[in-house]
């Protein structure tokens, strides 16, 4: 047993009202600078709907990730010819405008414009180039099913579902979208890692962040071919690859990431989780439908007397462990298991879960009066507008079972608050559901509160990062802390 | 306590060098010292290269001198000493060189070095047996294909034709980076030279390649005979060789810009500007 620990993340979608303040929140901090004008290392995205880039869930075109290949994980976009072949020019590389082309306004033309008969504009320029340029997407351009009969009709989670179920999706009374902010996942087994000539990237031994180390970067670009949630991002200023760092600088100050931290609906979860890397490698080769299963057990239970020992003989901090054992993350999912890796099929292993909306029910429109199909708007998860076919391949790697025990379950918490609060509901129906959901009263007050009633410190459980440790593996801390300071000790240079 | 420790290594290892004695050059330093310096163009009883043949050369000038010559030639030939210009008309004009690392004591050693070989019927450094007998056309095709590496050389040196060219070796006269050799030969003053030269390659770079995986006799002999071969047959004009080598080169280069050009045919096109298409194609 190799326990290691990772910061890892629920996102509860049932929360998320779609504001982008986690995005903008991010830009502000991160990538306001020359270069990174297009990046969005965190980005909501409208189910159904092609995302940020475009249809980047398209392996068939980006060939991110891993396969199995003859028993062994093998990258999908990397290899030793291919990294020859593709010296020059790497054909699964999303372009600029499969991103989208930043944009800003002449604004100075408000006040320059000479007097003339008509109001002075601010036209769109380009954020590159200074130019004016026609605007023909952007980073959420789909927001809300907006132009959804092109992109929204091509989301690749739509696979496998009837032509009815389609059209229904669409129709007038009948569509439904659900919000997914995505960040780096900071995977377990990451391929943009795996796939760097240079050995740039990293994912950090104390908490499994995955970050560039921007002076060894050689622009290979590899690594934005090789993720398959195509959350690298190429600094066109720099000539090196970018990527969501999760604020390791706030989480080393003790402080939550900036897009956890501003989060209007309160949705996001932080904390620690151990993690057996010895049988890494043999729970991503397993098939498809035993995926989610195989990285579940891979969390390890941070009570076990077993696990504390090793974790501690592999230099895992007792505080970590600690931190660990009052982990949110741990709750949702392993404990109550109602959040789930996204795309768990391209093998990467993400750390950052998601609890699957619930969506309301089917309706009917007869005679000019909308009627629903169901009785309980909100609870009948088969006649759900979302099909379960859908969340299944965004969350179950193309089965639903896992999604459907997840939504059960939150739909039997709703119905056991119902009966304790309101009363319209009899305590014996509650009581079945829980049932039938495997899921206890406790257990569901645990849920209803940590879901309705968080604070804080609940959310984010942040683990101390103990850099002073990690700094003493390096120089004298006393020498550290007269050299200490503002400013830069190697300035950040511009051009390639 | 880490820091003491930092400061205190380099002040050790600094007290423990200096007070030791400097230690003697034993013999057989010395004797790696003359193959690797002095062997490719002095023998020991094996007759003149470009330099004259040292055996008894204390009993022509007197050690003193000797010893003085050794450590810098080129300051004795500046003084205008008369035996120094005599032994340079000898070299046909060649100046021996200042060898790097060249000290007053070495310069005895290697006069102790080459007065005890002296004293031996037949000394290590007599330098390479090469029949004078004339070279058959099979000799020369096994130095063609040991230099274009056809045949592998048995101590595993990298082949002649990776950085040497001969003309009229092959399409392209072989490489570029280090010096033509069709004329060495006749640059290296005939066989013995050229086998000497080989045998224990004088320049830093050719010493590097080879240490350790010396050319065997059997392999010299083809080779000089190579080397004679192409001394004396000429071949083609070395501008045509280069006109070949640079319109290959452009050639080449366009061949595979269009190739690329054609196998990435697809690197403008945009997956989000290709869905727009396709829908506003389904409308219509």
């Amino acid at each position: 047993m190799n326990v290691r620990s990772q910061v890892s993340m629920v996102f509860h979608l049932d929360k998320c009202i779609g504001c982008h303040t986690c995005s903008i929140a991010c830009k502000n901090i991160w990538t306001d600078r020359k270069g990174t004008e297009y990046m969005w290392w965190n980005n909501v995205e409208t189910k159904p709907g092609t995302g940020f880039p475009t249809a980047w869930e398209d392996q068939e075109k980006y060939n991110g990730g891993w396969k199995v290949e003859d028993g062994t994980l093998a990258l999908r976009s990397q290899s030793r010819t291919k990294s020859v072949v593709n010296m020059f020019h790497h054909p699964n590389l999303p372009t600029l405008d499969d991103y989208y082309h930043p944009w800003t306004y002449d604004y100075k033309n408000l006040f320059d414009a000479p007097e003339g008969s008509d109001q002075p504009i601010a036209r769109p320029i380009s954020m590159v180039t200074g130019e004016p340029v026609a605007i023909e997407s952007g980073p959420n351009w789909d927001d809300d099913l907006g132009g959804s009969p092109v992109y929204a009709e091509h989301d690749r989670n739509l696979e496998g579902l009837s032509e009815e179920q389609r059209q229904q999706l669409f129709a007038v009374e009948r569509l439904v979208f659900f919000y997914f902010p995505r960040i780096c996942n900071h995977c377990l087994n990451p391929a943009c890692v795996a796939a760097c000539p240079s050995g740039a990237l990293y994912k950090r031994g104390e908490d499994g962040i995955v970050l560039v180390d921007q002076t060894r970067c050689r622009a290979w670009r590899a690594c934005i071919a090789a993720c398959p949630y195509k959350k690298v991002y190429f600094n066109w200023s720099t000539g090196k690859s970018e990527k969501c760092i999760l604020c390791f600088p706030r989480l080393e100050t003790g402080q939550a990431p900036a897009c956890f931290h501003s989060c209007v609906g309160r949705i996001r979860y932080l904390g620690v989780l151990l993690y057996d890397a010895d049988r890494l490698e043999e729970a991503a080769s397993r098939p498809d439908d035993e995926l989610v299963e195989a990285q579940r057990s891979l969390i390890l239970d941070p009570f076990d007397p077993q696990v504390i020992a090793a974790a501690a003989a592999n230099g895992v901090h007792d505080s970590v462990i600690e931190s660990a054992q009052r982990s949110p993350v741990y709750q949702f999912v392993k404990v109550w298991k109602v959040a789930l890796p996204p795309h768990i099929e391209y093998r990467t292993m993400p750390m950052l879960f998601y609890v699957p909306p619930m969506a309301p029910v089917m309706a009917n429109r007869g005679q000019g009066v909308v009627d629903s199909v169901s009785d309980d708007l909100f609870h009948d998860i088969e006649a759900a507008r979302v099909p379960l076919q859908f969340l299944g391949n965004l969350f179950g790697a193309g089965h639903d079972a896992k999604v459907r025990y997840a939504l059960r379950k939150q739909k039997a918490v709703r119905w056991h608050r119902r009966a304790e609060t309101v009363g319209d509901v009899d305590r014996a129906t509650a009581d079945r559901m829980l049932r039938e959901a495997d899921c206890t009263a406790e257990e569901a007050e645990a849920i209803y509160r940590l879901t309705s009633l968080c604070t804080f410190e609940e959310r984010f459980v942040i683990p101390p990062m103990h850099r002073e440790e990690a700094l003493q593996m390096l120089e004298e801390p006393m020498e550290h802390k007269q050299a200490a300071g503002f400013g830069f000790i190697k300035a950040p240079r511009r051009g390639v | 306590m880490r820091l003491i420790v930092r400061r205190l290594v380099p002040l050790a290892l600094l007290l423990g060098v200096l007070p030791g004695p400097l230690s003697e050059a034993s013999a057989q330093d010395t004797a790696a010292f003359f193959r690797q310096n002095c062997a490719s163009c002095h023998t020991i009883g094996g007759g003149r290269l470009t330099g004259p043949d040292l055996k008894g050369v204390a009993a022509r000038k007197d050690r003193a001198w000797l010893a003085h010559f050794i450590v810098s030639p080129r300051r004795v030939l500046d003084s205008g000493d008369p035996y120094a210009q005599q032994l340079l008309q000898e070299a046909r004009g060649v100046v021996m060189p200042d060898v790097a690392g060249m000290t007053p004591q070495l310069a005895e050693a290697l006069l102790d070095l080459i007065a005890a070989e002296s004293a031996l019927p037949k000394s290590q450094f007599a330098g390479v047996a090469v029949p004078t007998r004339p070279f058959t056309a099979a000799d020369v095709e096994r130095g063609r294909a040991l230099f274009r590496g056809d045949e592998r050389l048995v101590n595993g040196a990298p082949a002649c034709l990776s950085c040497h060219a001969v003309r009229g070796v092959g399409g392209l006269g072989g490489g570029h980076l280090a010096p033509d050799l069709t004329k060495v030969y006749e640059r290296l003053q005939g066989r013995k030279g050229l086998a000497t030269w080989l045998n224990a390659p004088p320049t830093p770079t050719m010493q590097s390649l080879f240490a350790g995986r010396a050319l065997t006799d059997a392999e010299l002999q083809p080779l000089v005979a190579y080397f004679e071969h192409a001394a004396t047959q000429g071949g083609e004009d070395p501008k045509t060789g280069l006109l070949t080598f640079v319109l290959l080169g452009l050639g080449a280069t366009v061949v595979g810009l269009v190739t690329m050009d054609a196998a990435w045919r697809s690197r403008l096109v945009s997956v989000r500007r290709a869905l727009v298409e396709r829908s506003r194609l389904a409308r219509s």
